[in-house]
């Protein structure tokens, strides 16, 4: 036996000795001098029990015997008998302790199973005596400031190390020796920028032996181009982007500006509060900028159906019922759509303060429609831009009063920009002879008619209609509370090429709410000659008696129609006269309204800041506020778990009742505490704190003791060791192999993929692979589509991304090892490295294969692996002296060196050295 | 080679130690998969996780179901697309009478049909119906190969689902929910009963008819299971697995001597950093070379023999439902656990010839029947029968009405999607042989005796396989999730 594990024995003895004598002393504590009555810990000692004996039938879901232990109030109230359960400091008359201690099996509670143990009635029974005080779970406790623990060892590198330190101690583990210097370099260049160093950086590193060498490295790390590329490729998860829509058609979907804007918020820093706000509600801030209308897209990457024959407002729900469930899981870490059925199972949350959440989403414009609406329209074109400018200035001078001027400019933007607030025909009503092609597109016979309902028409002038018409026949007229009611406007469909396209029409001015009916007139034996995509009331442009005005007309509405543009969903919400009601869905069923609610936080969590406005803004900023328990803590752990590969608390999905609790409590509100108000929430430098202890500069070596006594490494006596990500494991083939372009931003790229993966029905979308530079570009611009995701991806776990999904599970399966192995994309780049030997490795074998290793695995090469790969390369170039028609087909050209080195170089791009992060 | 025996080992254990951790973290899953593996106790009395600590199984190794099973194995052939019914199983004399006729108001207020608007005309069946084999059981004269096993199979003819849309309703047939996300039904069996065959996947898919199904992928997905469990695509053209093929240039012998050269290294790596994941990840590149073997070789059906391919109507080499259906045996022999199978292109709206019932439906019932006849007569010729459950469906039923898509005439006969009643049939596993259950009224449209909801069918095949659909559960996002959500009943009639 070891010295250590003596000592360890000998403690557990004492621990032991420990528990006796507490447990004799029935919960008296030696307190200053005297021994006082153990105070009972609700937190420690009686949630445990209750969550794990008595909240299945007695929690948010059953209510058995309408008994519920969620919320104290209730706890407290009499059930169903009449009887108290709890009442607080009398055990005589508290139902639930005479139950738990009932002779008869069919009275006792639990119903099922042996008894509560003595131990637990005891604890239960001094809690209530005591007053039955409830705490709340540690995640909802109000972050405090908190010092770092004072320790003695000269290994602390900064105060994280102090936190892990003295765990280590009570564990009674050591931490390991620093990672040397080649392999520290790799681990923080893959953690920060998701590539690995080269091996001129090592070189550079290495040579340098000032104190701070590893700093200017972190600093210059944080401080590439790179760092915000591989942020954005852990937040696309959480953001579930894709390229495509989702569901059966899965079309494609504008979205790629959204994943930039990321990547330059990352490299910004934007700070975490407004990164947060401009995501949630960028559109509300005052005079939103393009960028931060971009940033709302977040939430426009919820799928959309396009399915002929569904219910647009069904998915229209399933989006905003998303919407929720993601906020929750990206910021709160909370599982909120459990309560969209019913209240929270565990966790302290109603049924109804879901659909009060809920409520802060349902305003905004989008509506499951084909077109995305709303999308913010950016003119590609300079003259197109020209044209904006110049309505604008038109507008400017033609605004007789001088305050309304910009507002009036700002108007017009918004029209043109968004064209909002639109009324699809999913919510007219009374449609008669017609239908809504394809479930989404007005038409109807010659008389038919449909009404836009109760809609504003104060100041409205005109009408802007997006229609598709094959011929110029037949009429709309535009009528007042009814088919025959009076004529607002009657408009002459014109043909027009190209889809769906936007006239104005001209309306009678009128006050008030009022029904519009749309009649349909059309030749007999016509049929129906036009499709409604939607309409929109507004004001027309001014200057109208002025000579030019036809023409800037004109050009308003090219501007309208133009297809030069790039179409980002975003969020934009509702006018107020157009605003949505929520109610709760009576069992989560959206068809079965139950009572109205106003949006609002949970009660159990801090209320809306003081001035805050009730509406998606004003939610973003409570997420937040320093007060909220969550944000911070939740921020940390998945920056955390992101270095380590696992969170300080592991279910970085879950803070609530049921996940799991954080190994380093105080650390963690440590770390949430610096990010909010030290670091004035910079990811960056959160990020730096945390590479530079030396926790994280640990050797990441698993010794057979530390496999016994932590083989999840939750105690951080050694560094991180995990497989790289499925876009840092393609980055870094490209990388090592110099195939890797740096090209940043843009469109997203279609790499190489076998043939015939996108067979869709009803779609003629092809995977058409890209040309030059973009074929090589790194995973996060690879194109994503939903229903038939990028397959060396998904093999590495990436979600498909229907769904948020914060926390990959990694696996280690064959079918990775075979694209890895054989993946033509993988092959195409051990080829290159291959020739990267050749040219740039000296001219022996052994040295290339050296210098090859060094350029995959940024270290030098030691004998036995050298040897190892040498036999291999031998091995290969007898295979292509016998079989001298294979030499091309391997290496593109009649080169068996080339040929060989490519086989070694696959070997080496298999390793677990190189597939791993140690 | 005591090295890959621990490399084994330890893989099992670091897979399952993850698998443990989500599933022990919760009270109900806990319980449901104590059942299982003995869910113990690296938890406090919380229930959450304090350490991970290895356990004994591999998550593709076979485990035990919760009772003795009647099935090893399904075959699930699902028509993507839909057959209609009426010109198949649900035998509607009355319906001929009423054919050309409008269709009664009362069927079609408060009823949304994909395509169908105002007032369709009544379509009577377009086939003949007779009672075949020994049961005597009533089939149209479309499946006369079929006529010849009919005495194995339980037809049920009151199948309903929820939803009348492809994707959705594919969706809900084979994960329980309509909406993507969820795990698909093989997914949900392998990851409660494991592999039989370390050389193949536990869960196999193979798509014939050219395209894939509506849903896409989905359908074969793992949902929020590991990944692990989710379908592998098995394809007739390029590689059947993807890039289990060697690249060109490299045969096996040299992908041998390169995975010797890897190992050589993963072992001193392991030496050095003592990572079990190290040797997980040398056993799993094991199971790729002899995948490289397995997958080809079973793929490979023409060392089959002439009478073999004479049965099934195959052709090697072809992408064709017949090569599926003898693939599905060549893989039930090798105890691979889940084989579905989907053919495309059963949407007869009656809007093109391809989608015509009297046109493309009989080319596709032509193309289909043979192999499927010669499927159930092949497994029973070798015993497969009676520990495999063969599943034929779509997701939905047709409308006894003629489709009028937008209120206008179409230019052949077809019928519209029809969620309330439509047939399936089972056969093996512990089925019934040569019954029918479960009737629709006079004109097929609504069942009015022993209606079986898509989540009993679930229930049904899950009990065949030994296992409880209300026990197999997954923790997440907060909640046990299940392949039948929160319904489904075993239709206990048609078991044996």
């Amino acid at each position: 036996m070891s010295g250590r594990s003596a000592l360890r024995q000998k403690t557990k003895y004492l621990i032991l000795l420990a528990v006796i004598i507490l447990l004799a002393s029935t919960y008296l504590v030696w307190d200053n001098g005297v021994f006082t009555e153990h105070k009972v810990d609700f937190n420690a000692e009686i949630r445990p029990i209750i969550n794990k004996k008595c909240i299945t039938c007695h929690g948010g879901v059953k209510r058995s015997g309408e008994f519920s232990l969620l919320f104290r109030s209730d706890a407290l109230s009499p059930n169903e008998s009449g009887k108290r359960a709890i009442v607080p400091g009398s055990v005589e008359e508290s139902e639930m302790i005479r139950r738990i201690n009932h002779h008869d099996p069919e009275e006792r509670m639990p119903p099922e199973g042996d008894p509560l143990p003595p131990e637990e009635i005891e604890l239960l029974t001094r809690w209530i005596e005591q007053g039955a005080q409830w705490e709340d779970h540690w995640a909802y406790v109000k972050l405090e400031p908190i010092d770092p623990p004072a320790v003695e060892t000269d290994w602390v590198a900064n105060d994280i190390d102090k936190f892990i330190f003295k765990q280590l101690q009570v564990g009674e583990l050591l931490p390991s020796p620093r990672a040397d210097k080649a392999t520290l370099l790799r681990r923080v260049s893959l953690d920060l920028t998701g590539l690995p160093p080269t091996p001129a950086e090592l070189d550079a590193f290495l040579a340098d032996s000032s104190a701070n060498a590893y700093e200017n490295v972190v600093d210059q790390l944080l401080a590439s181009p790179k760092y915000g590329e591989r942020w954005t490729a852990m937040w696309m998860d959480l953001a579930r982007y894709a390229d495509s829509k989702g569901y059966e058609k899965d079309g494609p979907r504008n979205m790629w500006k959204y994943r930039d804007w990321l990547i330059n918020a990352f490299n910004e820093d934007k700070p975490f509060d407004q990164f947060t706000i401009e995501q949630l509600a960028g559109d509300l801030l005052p005079n939103p900028t393009e960028e931060q209308m971009i940033a709302t897209a977040f939430h426009r990457n919820t799928m959309n159906n396009d399915e002929g024959g569904t219910d647009d407002e069904e998915f229209r729900v399933a989006s905003v019922i998303d919407r929720t469930n993601t906020t929750w899981d990206v910021w709160q870490a909370t599982t909120m759509s459990c309560v969209q059925c019913h209240s929270h199972p565990y966790d302290p949350i109603r049924h109804e303060e879901y659909y009060q959440f809920y409520a802060f989403l349902n305003n905004s414009s989008d509506a499951d429609v084909p077109s995305e609406a709303p999308n913010l329209r950016q003119f590609k074109k300079e003259e197109d831009r020209k044209k904006l400018e110049e309505v604008k200035n038109w507008v400017i001078t033609h605004t007789a009063s001088a305050d309304d001027k910009l507002e009036k400019a700002q108007e017009l933007i918004h029209m043109v920009k968004f064209t909002e607030p639109k009324v699809h025909p999913k919510h007219y009503k009374k449609v008669t002879n017609g239908a809504l092609a394809d479930g989404k597109f007005l038409e109807a016979d010659n008389g038919g008619y449909a009404m836009i309902p109760n809609y504003l028409l104060d100041g409205k002038n005109q009408i802007i209609l997006s229609y598709a018409a094959n011929k110029s026949l037949g009429s709309i007229e535009f009528r007042k509370d009814s088919p025959d009611g009076e004529l607002l406007a009657d408009w002459h469909v014109q043909k027009m090429e190209g889809g769906f396209n936007k006239t104005i029409i001209p309306i009678k001015p009128t006050t008030g709410r009022h029904d519009v009916y749309m009649v349909f007139r059309s030749p007999a034996g016509v049929g129906r000659t036009c499709k409604i995509e939607w309409v929109l009331f507004n004001k027309a442009l001014p200057g109208e008696d002025q000579v030019q005005y036809p023409e800037v007309k004109q050009k308003f509405i090219s501007l309208l129609n133009t297809r030069e543009v790039d179409e980002t969903p975003v969020m934009i919400e509702r006018p107020e006269y157009f605003s949505r009601k929520t109610h709760v869905f009576v069992r989560g069923n959206w068809l079965v309204d139950g009572e109205e609610v106003q949006p609002d936080v949970p009660q159990s969590l801090p209320a809306l800041p003081e001035g805050a406005p009730r509406n998606r803004l004003g939610m973003a900023q409570w997420m937040v506020s320093t007060e909220n328990p969550l944000t911070a803590r939740v921020a940390v752990n998945r920056f955390w778990a992101q270095l380590f590969g696992r969170g300080i608390v592991e279910t970085i999905e879950d803070f609530g009742t049921q996940g799991a609790k954080p190994t380093h409590p105080e650390l963690l509100d440590w770390l949430a505490m610096q990010l909010m108000h030290e670091y004035d929430w910079s990811i960056k430098s959160l990020l730096k704190e945390i590479v530079m202890s030396a926790t994280y500069q640990q050797s990441s070596k698993i010794t057979p003791e530390l496999q016994e006594l932590d083989p999840a490494n939750q105690w951080l006596a050694r560094g991180p060791r995990v497989r790289l990500s499925a876009e840092q494991n393609r980055d870094q083939a490209l990388a090592v192999s110099g195939l890797l372009s740096d090209k940043m931003h843009g469109p997203s790229v279609m790499p190489p993929q076998p043939e015939g993966l996108w067979q869709v029905v009803y779609s003629g979308m092809e995977w058409e692979t890209s040309e030059g530079e973009d074929k090589h570009r790194r995973g996060l611009y690879t194109y994503w589509r939903r229903t038939s995701p990028y397959p060396s991806m998904i093999a590495f776990d990436s979600p498909s991304r229907e769904f948020c999904v914060t926390r990959r599970i990694p696996t280690n399966t064959p079918l990775q090892a075979l694209v890895s192995l054989n993946d033509p994309v993988f092959m195409e780049a051990a080829r290159s490295l291959a020739q990267r030997m050749i040219n740039e490795g000296g001219d022996t074998t052994e040295e290339r294969i050296a210098s090859g290793y060094k350029m995959a695995m940024v270290k030098p090469i030691d004998a036995k692996k050298k040897e190892a790969l040498l036999t291999l390369y031998q091995e290969a170039i007898q295979y292509y002296q016998e079989n001298p028609e294979e030499t091309a087909k391997m290496a593109g050209e009649d080169n068996q060196q080339l040929a060989a080195l490519a086989i070694v170089a696959n070997a080496m791009m298999n390793l677990d050295e190189f597939v791993t992060k140690g | 080679m005591r090295l890959f025996e621990e490399a084994r080992q330890r893989a099992a254990e670091y897979e399952t130690r993850r698998h443990f951790l989500k599933q022990c973290t919760s009270g109900l899953g806990g319980i449901a998969l104590g059942s299982l593996f003995g869910c113990n106790p690296f938890s406090d009395s919380t229930g959450q996780v304090l350490t991970a600590a290895p356990i004994n199984r591999n998550p593709l190794a076979p485990a035990a179901p919760h009772f003795a099973p009647q099935a090893k194995r399904v075959i699930y052939l699902h028509m993507a697309g839909a057959p209609s019914q009426l010109e198949l199983f649900d035998y509607k004399p009355e319906l001929a009478k009423l054919h050309g006729l409008d269709c009664p108001q009362s069927l079609l207020e408060g009823k949304r049909f994909a395509f169908i608007q105002g007032v369709p005309k009544m379509l009577g069946p377009q086939a003949k119906f007779a009672p075949r084999g020994e049961s005597g059981t009533m089939v149209s004269d479309l499946l006369p190969y079929f006529h010849e096993v009919v005495d194995e199979a339980a037809i049920i003819k009151t199948l309903h689902t929820d939803e009348f849309n492809h994707a959705p309703a594919q969706l809900l047939v084979q994960t329980g929910s309509a909406r993507l996300g969820r795990p698909s039904m093989g997914s949900w069996v392998t990851y409660g009963l494991g592999s039989e065959n370390d050389n193949l996947p536990g869960f196999i898919v193979l798509v014939s008819g050219g395209n894939t199904p509506s849903a896409g992928k989905s359908v074969w997905g793992s949902g929020f299971l590991p990944t692990i469990y989710q379908g592998v695509q098995c394809r007739s053209e390029g590689d059947p697995v993807l890039y289990v093929s060697n690249p060109e240039g490299m045969n096996r012998d040299l992908r041998r001597k390169s995975l010797d050269a890897i190992n050589r290294i993963n072992e001193d790596e392991y030496q050095e950093m003592g990572d079990p994941e190290t040797l997980t990840r040398i056993s799993q590149y094991e199971m790729a070379f002899r995948m490289q073997i397995s997958v080809p070789e079973i793929m490979d059906i023409s060392k089959e023999p002439d009478y073999i391919h004479q049965m099934y109507g195959t052709e090697p080499g072809k992408a064709s439902f017949a090569n599926n259906c003898l693939l599905a045996r060549r893989l039930s022999e090798r105890g691979v656990r889940f084989i579905q199978l989907y053919d495309w292109g059963w949407d007869t709206h009656g809007s093109s010839k391809d989608g015509a019932i009297e046109h493309g439906f009989r080319d596709k019932c032509k193309q289909t029947d043979q192999p499927v006849a010669a499927l159930i007569k092949d497994l029973k010729q070798r015993g497969l029968l009676e520990e495999t459950l063969v599943v034929w469906g779509g997701e939905f039923g047709r409308t006894p009405m003629q489709e009028n898509r937008n209120g206008r005439e179409m230019p052949f006969m077809g019928r519209d999607h029809h969620t309330e009643a439509f047939s399936m049939w089972m056969a093996g596993g512990g089925v019934k042989g040569g019954i029918s259950y479960g009737e629709t009224d006079e004109i097929g449209y609504y069942g009015i005796k022993d209606r079986v909801h898509i989540h009993d069918l679930q229930a049904t095949i899950l009990h065949q396989m030994g296992m409880h659909h209300e026990q197999l559960t997954y923790h997440f996002q907060g909640r046990d999730f299940r392949l039948t959500d929160v319904a489904g009943k075993v239709v206990k009639d048609i078991l044996a």
